[in-house]
């Protein structure tokens, strides 16, 4: 099966952190995928700019509104997300175990459609 | 059964469904031909054929179906290892705890989504949705039908445990309602206690989980009065206590290692072994909560612990530890905190102070009984400060 992991994070401008801390993050994201990679899982993923940046679109009434910010003001935000392939959730909670995170991850199975 | 045919549909409505049509087509079978030799091999055997027949008219693509059977076990119908794949898929943690129970309840144990809602107090149609969703989820989110590996074991077991305990616990003490005590509900528990003993007798917590089961339950005669009424343990009519159920209990706890239901277990014998409250071995009691707190802290437990320490050190000493122990937050709301304290300072000889507490106690209180009971204690107390109630 297909799961999404959903990173959730506290709102972190990485373009405006130190270097070496933002390194620091990558490699340990780095070192996830080769975890992966090695297991012989399937994954893609992507890192999000922080949520200030976001931009959303909202129904009001009948007409489509474009808002600043995002979906839900939270104190931490999607940061970013992997797409895996695993055989059940057992699997994919165990992937997400390894995988670096600021406050939690969501694991969602995607709908195969 | 039904976890034999769960194993091959991957599906508890389906297979559910199987199970039911199962028995129809029995009741036609046996009026006419008899009831077989092994009854209910032939209901299985029938209800995985209804199954695969029912795959069948699902999936027009048949050859799929060979992926979908798993291979049988060569002994019998494998059902042990079946019914423990069941119950560790019901209590998966990725399931909140209450659809675990219902789940369980449902699935494991067989009980109508309508007495379910009967015993914890809901709507039927709210617990028929529970129950709806975590089904839902089960297949949705793929939770795998298998029991946890040995590594595994240890982090999926505790989640299985708590529902049993739970179940037991609201037979023993419902939150809500007036009926204190519903011996049917204990008795399920204690047979999916025994169930899990039978199916894995290499872990001592399961066994002390029994073993605490079963020695509460031995209270049971002796917990309400003739108006049904709380009876509090210094109080009960011990010769009313289970001996069976106690020696039963007593003989499972000796060996175990120190865990959390193990603890707990060997601290009902411990007081299950007095004759009179007077003669209860507190030194011992002390000290098993003293363990407790070590391998499973818990507001809870540290409560206990000090109504443990009055009784060997004063309950004057029993208030202080009491007050350290008051400031953890999560017992704030708790009944039991403020009736504790009710009953140290009654000790005490400090009836007003107590009155007082125990009516916030009966504020806090849930429980019809429980609240009426100490609601009256309240008022015992504002008799005692005129001096004429016997305490």
């Amino acid at each position: 099966m297909k799961y999404m992991l959903m990173l959730f994070e506290p709102d972190t401008d990485w373009t405006a952190v130190a270097p070496e801390e933002a390194e620091a993050a990558l490699a340990e994201h780095g070192v996830f995928c080769a975890w992966m990679r090695e297991r012989g899982i399937p994954y893609s993923g992507e890192p999000l700019r922080e949520s200030a940046t976001a931009t959303t679109l909202r129904r009001v009434g009948a007409e489509l509104v474009v808002t600043d910010g995002p979906f839900a003001e939270l104190k931490e935000n999607l940061g970013g997300f992997y797409i895996i392939e695993v055989k059940d959730l057992d699997e994919a909670i165990e992937v997400a175990r390894h995988c670096p995170t600021g406050t939690a991850t969501e694991i969602r199975p995607i709908w195969e459609v | 059964m039904l976890a034999t045919v769960v194993r091959l549909t991957r599906d508890v409505d389906a297979a559910q469904d199987a199970v039911q049509e199962a028995f129809a087509a029995a009741l036609d079978a046996w009026r006419t031909a008899g009831v077989p030799a092994n009854p209910g091999a032939w209901l299985t055997a029938t209800a995985r054929r209804k199954a695969v027949d029912a795959r069948r008219r699902e999936e027009s693509v048949a050859r799929r179906l060979p992926l979908l059977i798993v291979p049988e076990p060569s002994t019998g119908y494998g059902f042990p290892d079946d019914r423990l794949r069941l119950i560790f898929t019901c209590c998966h943690p990725a399931l909140d705890i209450a659809s675990r129970v219902a789940l369980t309840l449902n699935v494991v144990c067989g009980l109508p989504t309508a007495d379910i809602a009967h015993l914890f107090l809901v709507p039927e149609p709210t617990m028929a949705a529970r129950v709806t969703r975590a089904k839902r989820k089960l297949r949705a989110a793929g939770i795998p039908y298998r029991i946890p590996r040995d590594d595994e074991l240890a982090e999926r077991l505790p989640a299985v445990l708590v529902v049993v305990y739970l179940l037991f616990s609201q037979g023993h003490t419902p939150g809500r309602g007036t009926a204190l005590t519903a011996a049917d509900v204990a008795a399920r528990a204690i047979d999916l206690a025994r169930l899990l003993v039978l199916l894995l007798p290499d872990e001592p917590e399961v066994t002390g989980l029994l073993a605490l089961l079963l020695l509460t339950d031995a209270r049971r005669p002796a917990r309400l009065d003739a108006d049904g009424a709380p009876v509090l343990l210094a109080d009960q009519d011990r010769t009313r206590w289970d001996r069976e159920l106690i020696a039963e209990g007593t003989a499972l706890v000796e060996e175990l290692p120190p865990g959390p239901y193990a603890v707990q277990a060997a601290i009902a014998a411990v007081h299950a072994a007095a004759a009179r409250a007077a003669d209860t071995d507190w030194p011992t009691i002390l000290r098993l909560y003293d363990v407790l707190l070590r391998v499973h802290p818990s507001p809870v437990a540290a409560l206990a612990r000090c109504m443990a320490y009055a009784e060997v050190a004063g309950p004057a000493a029993g208030l202080d530890a009491l007050e350290a122990v008051a400031a953890d937050q999560r017992l704030a709301g708790y009944h039991l905190l403020p009736a504790a304290r009710a009953d140290l300072l009654r000790r005490s000889g400090r009836f007003d102070e107590a009155s007082r507490a125990y009516a916030e106690a009966a504020g806090l209180a849930g429980n019809a009984v429980e609240r009426e009971y100490l609601l009256s204690r309240s008022a015992g107390m504002a008799t005692a400060v005129g001096g004429s109630l016997d305490l």
